[in-house]
């Protein structure tokens, strides 16, 4: 799990484009959207495409990411319970 | 000066002509279905397309060279709209589109990096695809027609709107004796895909309106107007078929793809709009919505419509369920729409609604009889750009004005990065591509010289448009065979991402435009600007020239000996 974490935040710096940032720069617990990094519906639209590409996760309903999303761990345990690859 | 309607041309999934439009429109027939003329592997995405291939429509028009799918469909509504006015005058030519020649780069790019179908790929900007649609205007109307003012709005959805506003401000200055204006596109695999990354995209017949609504189905089409002063429609006994008596454009600057919740920009375009007209809401007898059917746009646009209209909600029908949304074209396609709606008294139905949702409106289900003496079309489009306008049965006096001097202020171009990091922050920057942190950066540090924290209109000027994020889109969707691509690239591609962020990123509501037309974008932006300062409708204005090299497509322009280069140069101009 932990090594999913440091991975998963790696591909978030990358494909959100946080040029300056390391993975010692995210708390894993800290929430992604509003305070926290501050992302929104376009980093959202992101991570739908990251879960896709990098774990073959497929969601289908935008709305569903809210839950998943909340903060790293919440994202990490959402891909070890239904990652395909 | 009462601006008169005296030619309306269109063409969509719903018919090929204003007749078959209107025989659809009573029908309450969609023309939204399985795609058979794109060529994408997405077969499961309904969309509304022109019935006949590329070929068949050329065959149609008598064209034998290469031409965008966006100027073959031009050319049909346009050349519809020329034939009815049957005017002899010197017409400016104002169409919006933001696919402009992308179809034609997207099917031959493996070609364009060999070398091989060269002739098209000068067709790939904006404004070729509207140069186009001109060499070949007046092949079928009686006299062969010179056109003055060539110019194409790209302001992604509200693109052809906002060409009707330039038209009629050309007229209110003397400028243009005719116009025609709206807009034109294609469906591209391009904007398919992005739409698809956007997860905006309805997997059945879309529902504007409905409180279960899923999306938006992707149309294409042309919708134009041919607008004249009633005087020299009446003295050459022109019929005439409405009249332009008010509009509005104005920035949302909340998001680069989402509305806001209250519909601020919406609210401010519609709220102008009136006002120009000198109409209360009450006097409003039908509103073409924007209504594309996502979730967010037609709850932001309820917003918006709540709280101007309250009480005295006109009918409201969104025509997109029957034509699905033709993007650029959309404001000259639903613009003809009104007029004919106008001429033959009826209400076009919102199909596909059966169930209401806090906050929304309730639109009009089937086609009601009704005189209209006042319409109300809205068209929005990406980065908040919104744009309203107000057809009448009867013509309002707009006021006229001789062209001004207008001063150069502040001029700022930015070439080296040492400054961009004291207008730009590490935050904001995130997303923009190097090209767009500089525009970004002389922007700001133009209107901080020139102490004008809100210009009253920000207007951008540029050849190719965001061309880096354009070509990574575009490349990524070829090699990945339109599979898991990534939004953000999509959702800075199209021309007005540029003025849109600005606006956002300062809060500005006023006017927000850009213009593609080749080496003529910036004359483009200018007259526009001259003629809302000589009408008084701002006083000054930002100006963004921008452009970027971007090497991919280089390679593809060194076959016809030209390339790309780097602008960002930002100007204040007051009177």
């Amino acid at each position: 799990m932990e090594q999913l974490i440091e991975q998963l935040k790696s591909q978030i710096i990358d494909a959100l484009n946080f040029e300056d940032m390391t993975p010692a720069d995210i708390d894993t617990d800290a929430p992604l959207f509003g305070e926290g990094l501050g992302l929104d519906s376009i980093d959202a639209l992101e991570l739908i495409m990251l879960m896709d590409r990098e774990y073959g996760i497929k969601l289908a309903d935008p709305k569903a990411g809210k839950a998943i999303f909340q903060s790293v761990r919440t994202m990490a345990e959402y891909i070890q319970a239904n990652r395909t690859k | 000066m009462r601006i008169a309607i005296t030619g309306i041309g269109m063409v969509s999934a719903i018919g090929c002509n204003s007749t078959e439009t209107l025989q659809a429109l009573r029908n309450e027939r969609s023309g939204i279905g399985a795609m058979r003329m794109l060529q994408s592997v997405h077969t499961d995405l309904p969309v509304g397309e022109v019935p006949y291939t590329d070929a068949e429509l050329k065959q149609m028009l008598g064209v034998d060279e290469p031409m965008p799918r966006t100027s073959l469909l031009g050319l049909m509504a346009a050349r519809e709209a020329m034939l009815m006015a049957n005017s002899q005058q010197q017409i400016a030519f104002i169409s919006g589109t933001t696919v402009g020649g992308m179809d034609l780069t997207e099917q031959h790019w493996q070609d364009y990096q060999q070398g091989l179908a060269t002739e098209n790929i000068h067709l790939h900007e904006a404004g070729e695809s509207t140069n186009a649609i001109v060499r070949h205007l007046s092949a079928n109307s009686q006299e062969p027609t010179a056109n003055s003012f060539v110019a194409t709005p790209s302001t992604a959805c509200s693109s052809a709107l906002n060409a009707i506003m330039l038209g009629a401000n050309l007229l209110r200055t003397g400028q243009a004796k005719a116009a025609l204006v709206g807009g034109a596109e294609s469906l591209s695999k391009f904007h398919l895909n992005g739409f698809n990354t956007l997860m905006i995209l309805d997997h059945q017949p879309c529902r504007p309106f409905d409180a279960n609504r899923n999306g938006l189905n992707l149309g294409e089409g042309a919708g134009y107007l041919l607008i004249e002063p009633e005087a020299e429609a009446l003295a050459r006994g022109a019929k005439i078929l409405g009249y332009i008596n008010g509009y509005a454009n104005t920035c949302d600057a909340f998001h680069q793809t989402a509305s806001s919740a209250d519909g601020e920009g919406a609210y401010r375009a519609m709220k102008g709009a009136l006002e120009m007209a000198q109409l209360q809401p009450e006097d409003i007898d039908y509103i073409n919505a924007h209504g594309t059917a996502t979730p967010n746009n037609d709850l932001s646009e309820s917003a918006a419509l709540i709280r101007l209209f309250g009480d005295h909600m006109p009918a409201v029908s969104s025509t997109k369920a029957l034509t699905g949304h033709t993007t650029s074209a959309s404001g000259g396609l639903e613009a003809a729409i009104c007029v004919l709606a106008m001429q033959h008294g009826f209400i076009p139905a919102n199909l596909h609604w059966s169930q209401t949702a806090e906050g929304l409106i309730q639109p009009l289900t089937h086609t009601r009889h009704q005189a209209l003496h006042h319409v109300l079309c809205n068209a929005f489009g990406f980065g908040g750009n919104e744009s309203s306008l107000v057809i009448s049965a009867e013509g309002k006096d707009l006021s006229v004005a001789s062209l001004v001097e207008m001063s150069k202020c502040r001029e700022i171009e930015i070439s080296d990065d040492t400054e961009v990091s004291a207008f730009v922050n590490g935050a904001e920057a995130r997303r923009m591509t190097p090209q767009t942190r500089r525009i970004v950066a002389a922007a700001k540090k133009a209107m901080q010289e020139a102490h004008i924290d809100q210009p009253d209109a920000i207007v951008c000027a540029t050849q190719y448009g965001c061309m880096l994020q354009s070509m990574r889109f575009l490349q990524d969707m070829i090699d990945s065979e339109e599979q898991q691509l990534k939004p953000t690239p999509f959702i800075q591609s199209t021309h007005n991402t540029i003025a849109s962020l600005i606006a956002i990123l300062t809060g500005n509501h006023g006017y927000n435009a850009t213009y593609s037309q080749g080496k003529d974008s910036l004359a483009c932006a200018m007259t526009d600007i001259r003629s809302q300062m000589a009408l008084g409708l701002i006083r000054n204005a930002l100006v963004l020239e921008f452009d970027e090299e971007v090497e991919a497509w280089d390679k593809v322009m060194q076959h016809i000996g030209e390339k790309t280069q780097n602008i960002a140069k930002a100007t204040i101009i007051t009177l």
